[in-house]
């Protein structure tokens, strides 16, 4: 948790798998909530998922995934819990009655089964916030649908425009609704926060995943109420050019290049040394240049085909034109700008000693009130004693019983097989 | 009902998408949003096409409209003193400034941060660039797709294997961007509720683009190999679009316990998946082209939303590949009224999405207006709230500096 815990004092449980609900979580953990995340013996598949150090999962597998580090068990606390045990059911109530936030993503009708519903936990505890993400929400027709990331890209309408220009519909990302998913919940959950400091009163929060996918294409939703089609151009645009990705020197590497007006495209010009062809009249306009595009990029790549992407990429930046390297995640973890900005998050996970120091990506935003680095990555059930002692008020001798007979633990059962 | 942040105050002096959006979802949820744009030419945005109705006009533009809900606008010249005067004035009782100019361009101008506190000592400034308020990048330019590009998710994320990187549409590492956005101001506004103090913020939309979407960093420092595009190619069951009678579906093994190719041989009616050169994840994939030739026909025979209900009802886990109009038509979306309606003079109703969650049963996405016209809100905000007489309203609209 972080040192100066803007939300030090807020308490989260959540039932949270796989991507988009741990990465939310993960936001309240780096503002100092004690965020507890109940897991199952049953569903390791997160600490399955690595990736391990070379691609090699060790003895202790289940600590040592990087994912967990990044946001699965980033600064949060781990209670390996069996909450479909009765035992484990009145566990779980005892520590929903002291906590502010229940969060889950399992599909809607579990929670209920279990009696964690929300109608249930506020006879517990009235002032309880809860949230569930879920593919697409507890009401309306598609309710009891799953999803993956890569599903909800589809549904919500970004696959449908994404795609190379004159080539079919592709999803944009496997994972990236996951986590803008995530960042939706962690606002989610800090405006009810906000509203409770207010008001004194918790809320339901039914977050799904094609709306917030949805919301992020408002553009193209309001284009299709007037019949207005946008067409797939790939890294194209809608009426800028040069806008695209050009070829460099060596494999499989690429710059883009960004003109916006008829200044750009002067720098542009005096950058190549003013070739006779950047010259030609329908080359001159705004529009002229739009409509020529792929004759343009053909001259484009031919000039950049021969250079090295990052010198290149200085040079016409250093000159006022807009381009970038695509840069490979070997790059990115070696570059110096993000280094000097101290970007990264350097973290060594003592649950996983033989992953050893290891870097990640940093959080976006940088303000020395809001520290959000990673400082710890929970060990399986590492917080069993500690949250069952003092959020649920346990004796040591309950405890002791909810172990011997399976209902916590803190390594998988023997017969589950490494990843 | 008043939304969750409606004693919050923003003001927007962005002139970028990303600071747009990071301040529509405060206003969507009840901020005072005050947008200050240029005289005359106003936000970039205005500009940009497509335009409702189809010609060129500054109210008219999907992408302003859309990035600009429930916000006031008003029009100020930050580069004229008595722009700036009004804008200190208006910083006085402002909870949260949002602005996108490159770094030490408002300092320059003499409205840094420093004069912001000096003004609001409890103001919480959020500043979002490509790069960053420093490092060597800090004074180059960019754009969403500069943002794909250096963010890993061009070369790792979208395209194909064997051709050029490919990104997504629509702006998404600016929408990226604003959703840490609004994270880091609710944090700093409960950080500023605690100890009573203001700050500021940089955020670099480079870096959202690496942290959020793709996880690439420590994948490669763990395992030393950088991830590659390409993930759905050829991947018939776990990846490729394939066409229905009315449009798109993508299939996954999901729901059907470990026993992906019997269950969908079932559904499909299809005994040819059963062949063994399909049992494995890597044996379908080398023999794609023989998979898709059976289920492509097959999927072909259904309509998009009988497939979803049905597969839905076997526990099986489909993505339709929707298109826009679908989604606006959705009976799904219509009956958990996702969509709000706004009345704009220029374009008439239009739904619009809303934030992506129901709050007790509600969506509370606040409907007080669609995107303001360029210097809608002049007289009221500059002439009501701040008290100019119209004569000196006169006197700033003669000088444009309104």
């Amino acid at each position: 948790m972080s040192s100066v815990g803007i939300l030090e004092g807020v308490r989260v449980l959540t039932l949270e798998q796989v991507h988009a609900l741990p990465w939310g979580t993960g936001f309240l953990a780096d503002l100092g909530a004690q965020v507890i995340r109940i897991e199952s013996l049953d569903h390791l598949q997160d600490r399955k998922a690595g990736p391990f150090p070379d691609g090699k999962p060790g003895d202790e597998w289940w600590n040592e995934g990087g994912n967990l580090a990044y946001f699965g068990t980033r600064n949060k606390q781990s209670l390996c819990l069996d909450v479909t045990s009765s035992d484990g059911k009145e566990v779980f109530l005892k520590l929903a009655a002291n906590s502010d936030i229940v969060t889950d993503n399992f599909r809607p009708g579990t929670m209920q089964r279990f009696g964690f519903d929300h109608e249930s936990l506020i006879e517990v505890n009235p002032r309880i916030i809860t949230l569930s993400g879920t593919a697409y929400g507890y009401t309306g027709p598609w309710r009891r649908a799953g999803s993956r990331a890569r599903t909800v890209d589809a549904a919500c309408g970004l696959s449908y425009l994404t795609g190379y220009e004159g080539g079919p519909s592709m999803r944009a990302s496997n994972n990236y609704m996951d986590h803008s998913v995530g960042n939706n919940v962690a606002y989610a959950l800090l405006l009810a926060l906000y509203n409770r400091n207010q008001t004194g009163q918790g809320m339901r929060i039914d977050l799904t995943m094609q709306e917030t996918g949805v919301s992020a294409i408002g553009p193209a939703i309001l284009e299709a109420q007037r019949d207005i089609s946008r067409t797939r151009l790939g890294c194209g645009h809608l009426w800028q050019s040069p806008h695209n990705v050009y070829p460099c020197r060596d494999n499989d590497r690429w710059i883009v290049i960004v003109v916006t007006n008829d200044q750009e495209w002067q720098l542009l010009k005096q950058a190549m040394d003013n070739p006779a062809w950047a010259e030609e009249s329908r080359f001159a306009s705004t529009l002229g240049r739009w409509e020529h595009r792929h004759e343009l990029d053909e001259y484009l790549g031919r000039w950049t085909a021969g250079q090295d992407d990052q010198e290149l990429m200085q040079k016409l930046q250093n000159q006022g034109v807009i381009a970038g390297a695509v840069f490979t995640a070997q790059d990115l973890a070696n570059n110096v700008h993000l280094d000097e900005r101290g970007f990264f998050s350097e973290f060594d996970n003592p649950n996983a000693p033989r992953v050893g120091p290891r870097k990640y990506a940093g959080r976006p935003f940088r303000d020395p009130g809001i520290p959000m680095a990673i400082t710890s990555a929970a060990a399986l059930g590492e917080h069993n004693g500690v949250v069952l002692r003092e959020v649920a008020g346990l004796s040591a001798a309950e405890i002791e019983a909810l172990a011997a007979s399976g209902v916590i633990a803190t390594t998988p059962r023997p017969e589950e097989q490494s990843p | 009902m008043p939304g969750i942040l409606s004693n919050v105050r923003v003001l927007e002096v962005s002139n970028g998408p990303s600071g747009s959006f990071c301040a529509k979802l405060l206003a969507d949820q009840g901020a005072d949003a005050l947008k200050v744009e240029p005289p005359g030419w106003g936000d970039q945005a205005r500009h940009e096409p497509p335009f409702i109705g189809g010609d060129p006009h500054p109210d008219r533009g999907t992408t302003f409209l859309a990035f600009n809900t429930n916000k006031r606008g008003i029009t100020l010249d930050v580069e004229q003193a008595a722009g700036r005067d009004c804008l200190l004035r208006l910083a006085e009782t402002a909870d949260v400034i949002i602005e996108c100019y490159p770094p030490g361009r408002l300092n320059d101008l003499g409205i840094g941060y420093e004069k912001f506190q000096e003004v609001n000592s409890k103001v919480i400034l959020l500043s979002i660039t490509y790069f960053g308020q420093d490092g060597p990048y800090a004074d180059w330019e960019g754009d969403d797709l500069v943002a794909q590009a250096m963010g890993g998710f061009l070369y790792a994320v979208t395209g194909s294997a064997d051709r050029p990187p490919m990104g997504t549409a629509l702006q998404q590492m600016e929408i990226t961007a604003a959703r840490n956005g609004v994270i880091a101001i609710m944090a700093a506004l409960f950080r500023r509720d605690q100890t009573g103090e203001g700050t500021h913020i940089d955020l670099s939309t480079i870096e959202a683009a690496v942290s959020t979407p793709s996880g690439l960093i420590h994948p490669y420092t763990f395992t030393g190999r950088s991830p590659h595009r390409g993930g759905s190619d050829r991947n018939v069951m776990d990846g490729m679009h394939l066409p229905t009678k009315d449009g798109e579906v993508t299939l996954t093994t999901a729901g059907t316990g470990g026993r992906p190719m019997e269950v969908w041989a079932e559904f499909l009616e299809e005994p040819g998946l059963l062949d063994a050169k399909f049992a494995s994840r890597q044996s379908r994939l080398e023999n794609w082209e023989d998979l898709h030739n059976l289920v492509a026909p097959k999927l072909s025979q259904w309509n998009n939303l009988d497939l979803m209900r049905e597969t839905m009802g076997r526990g099986l886990v489909v993505g339709l590949v929707q298109s826009p109009v679908q989604v606006v038509e959705s009976p799904h979306l219509a009956e958990r009224g996702f969509f709000v309606e706004l009345e704009h003079s220029e374009v008439g109703t239009l739904k619009y999405p809303s934030a992506g969650f129901l709050m007790d049963g509600s969506n509370p996405m606040q409907t007080a207006r669609a995107a303001p016209r360029l210097g809608e809100h002049n007289a009221e905000i500059l002439g009501g709230e701040l008290g100019l007489s119209t004569e000196e309203l006169g006197v700033l609209r003669a000088a444009r500096v309104i």
